[in-house]
């Protein structure tokens, strides 16, 4: 026999120290220091590279609210992305005639830039947070909607066998089956999509948005600031490492029946 | 803890039951189940041997009202399986050949499953599945996870997963094929004790000769191109002659007609 119940548990993972990574950076942040100060002899302007104590006075002076702002607006698109590419993955699962005529459009959408996104939606749309979010939408919905979908019909047969054995009702069917075997792709897909969205914000922000971390990026490009630019695109970075970073933890507690 | 009240299993009756399938390249009809004439009474306890591709398992999916027929009629007492799909909720449960348990729920919640399909309160989800879990000797195993236990352990999950509704009928599809001898043997004589002991009519789906011989009280065989070959009851066997039965079963299979020995029954 197998071993009892508490001595299967897997022992909680403590903190490990990321050394790797620490060193990594630490040898790039060297590097990056060295070029800085070598660049006029290289030919290259000083402002072109800045020193790190410079970016980091750039970074002291950086407004949250642009941080803040930036964050919700993409949390909000990323969230409604999320539902709306949910429910037409699930009413595309029931319906194979809905699905030969959505999905044409969907990849379509799919092949669309994103500038063009931007484009269409400044020009149909007077409002910033409305086109914004558009664009957000519009990009990450699609991404949702086809990896929901393909998970939805990799759920092994033999496993929806068993549930319609029990004869479930179509919600229960969907609720204790379906979900759960597709949280590990959703869980993908929220990954995949907050690095697009934090790169498709920034961009969409640089059009006619008045705050967020896109504006802030776009007066110092006009300032000729690199240093801020540099601050600005840190905070993006860390900001995308955090949200990964959350997203990673939830999975690895969501899915801990993994082997 | 609340009793599921049960009436006791309602008679099976087949009656020329036909199931065609299409070919989706060829646009052929191909028959899976071939007018099929069968009785089974409540509580009875019946194998169903067959060779791969006779219809074994579309008589199954038929049975778990997953497939309708193409003719003739299936009931359960004086419902169809598949026509009043939502009746059976609770009444029928399978053990198929793999555990098919689900791998984020724990061997408890796999086991609670189909009690909470049919709406009982948690306490007495818990409390019911924990009770057979106990009696399939995993007591000690409620929250682990499937990938944590062993082929004969996830099996036994599986199987309190079939009982923990007390089915009036228990369908199981070559349940104990895949595992080793003595733990086959062994899951194989638990099944059997407590559809016994449930009351509930089973229905064994296999292709090895001895473990229908060994299970039944009657043995059903299905020939190619999907009829049934012999109604064999068991009982009228005396044990000594299990392997005269056994060879006319053989031959029965290997010529697709009724070997004349099994006339004796």
């Amino acid at each position: 026999m197998t071993a009892s119940n508490d001595e299967l548990r897997e022992p909680v993972r403590s903190f490990t120290f990321p050394r790797h990574t620490l060193v990594s950076l630490l040898v790039f942040c060297v590097f990056w220091e060295v070029l800085s100060h070598l660049a006029p002899t290289l030919g290259i302007p000083p402002f072109a590279i800045p020193s790190l104590l410079k970016i980091a006075k750039s970074i002291a002076t950086i407004t949250w609210i642009d941080i803040v702002v930036t964050l919700a607006r993409v949390i909000g698109a990323l969230i409604a992305s999320f539902v709306l590419g949910l429910a037409l993955a699930m009413a595309m699962y029931r319906s194979e005639s809905l699905e030969k005529y959505v999905y044409p459009i969907i990849r379509l959408f799919m092949a669309v830039p994103v500038v063009s996104w931007i484009l269409f939606a400044v020009l149909w749309f007077p409002g910033v947070e409305f086109r914004i979010g558009f664009v957000l939408v519009v990009v990450c919905g699609p991404v949702f909607l086809v990896d929901t979908l393909d998970a939805m019909r990799s759920v092994p047969r033999e496993l929806r066998h068993m549930m319609q054995s029990f004869r479930p009702t179509s919600l229960q069917f969907f609720i204790k089956l379906m979900l759960p075997a597709i949280v590990p792709t959703i869980f993908t897909s929220w990954k995949v999509n907050i690095s697009l969205a934090i790169r498709v914000v920034t961009i969409a922000e640089l059009v006619g948005a008045v705050t967020g971390i896109g504006h802030q990026l776009s007066v110092a490009q006009e300032l000729f600031s690199v240093a801020d630019v540099f601050a600005w695109t840190i905070v993006l970075v860390a900001l995308l490492f955090m949200m990964e970073a959350i997203v990673s933890r939830v999975e690895h507690r969501l899915l801990r029946w993994r082997a | 803890m609340t009793a599921i009240v049960k009436n006791g299993p309602p008679p099976i009756e087949v009656r020329g039951l036909r199931k065609l399938f299409w070919q989706a390249t060829t646009g052929q009809a191909v028959v899976a189940i071939d007018r099929l004439d069968l009785t089974i009474a409540p509580k009875e306890i019946i194998a169903i041997v067959g060779q791969t591709g006779c219809g074994k398992s579309t008589f199954f999916d038929m049975m778990i009202g997953l497939e309708p027929p193409t003719e003739g009629t299936l009931r359960i007492g004086d419902k169809s399986p598949h026509g009043d799909f939502d009746y059976f909720r609770g009444k029928i449960a399978t053990v198929f050949q793999q555990d098919r348990l689900l791998p984020w729920r724990s061997a408890l919640d796999n086991a609670k499953l189909p009690l909470e399909l049919i709406g009982l309160p948690e306490a007495e989800q818990r409390e019911r599945a924990m009770t057979w879990l106990k009696r399939l000797g995993l007591g000690n195993f409620i929250n682990a996870y499937p990938h944590e236990l062993s082929g004969g352990m996830r099996q036994r999950v599986a199987i309190a997963r079939a009982f923990v509704v007390q089915p009036d009928i228990l369908l199981a599809d070559e349940a104990f094929g895949h595992l080793d001898e003595v733990t086959a043997a062994e899951l194989r004589e638990t099944f059997l004790a407590l559809a016994r002991e449930c009351g509930s009519t089973a229905i064994l789906i296999t292709h090895q000769l001895e473990e229908a011989i060994g299970v039944g009280d009657r043995v059903v065989v299905f020939g190619k191109s999907a009829k049934l070959l012999a109604d064999i009851r068991v009982a009228a066997w005396p044990k000594e002659k299990y392997a005269v039965l056994r060879e006319a079963i053989q031959f029965t299979l290997q010529n697709n007609a009724a070997d004349p020995r099994l006339a004796q029954d």
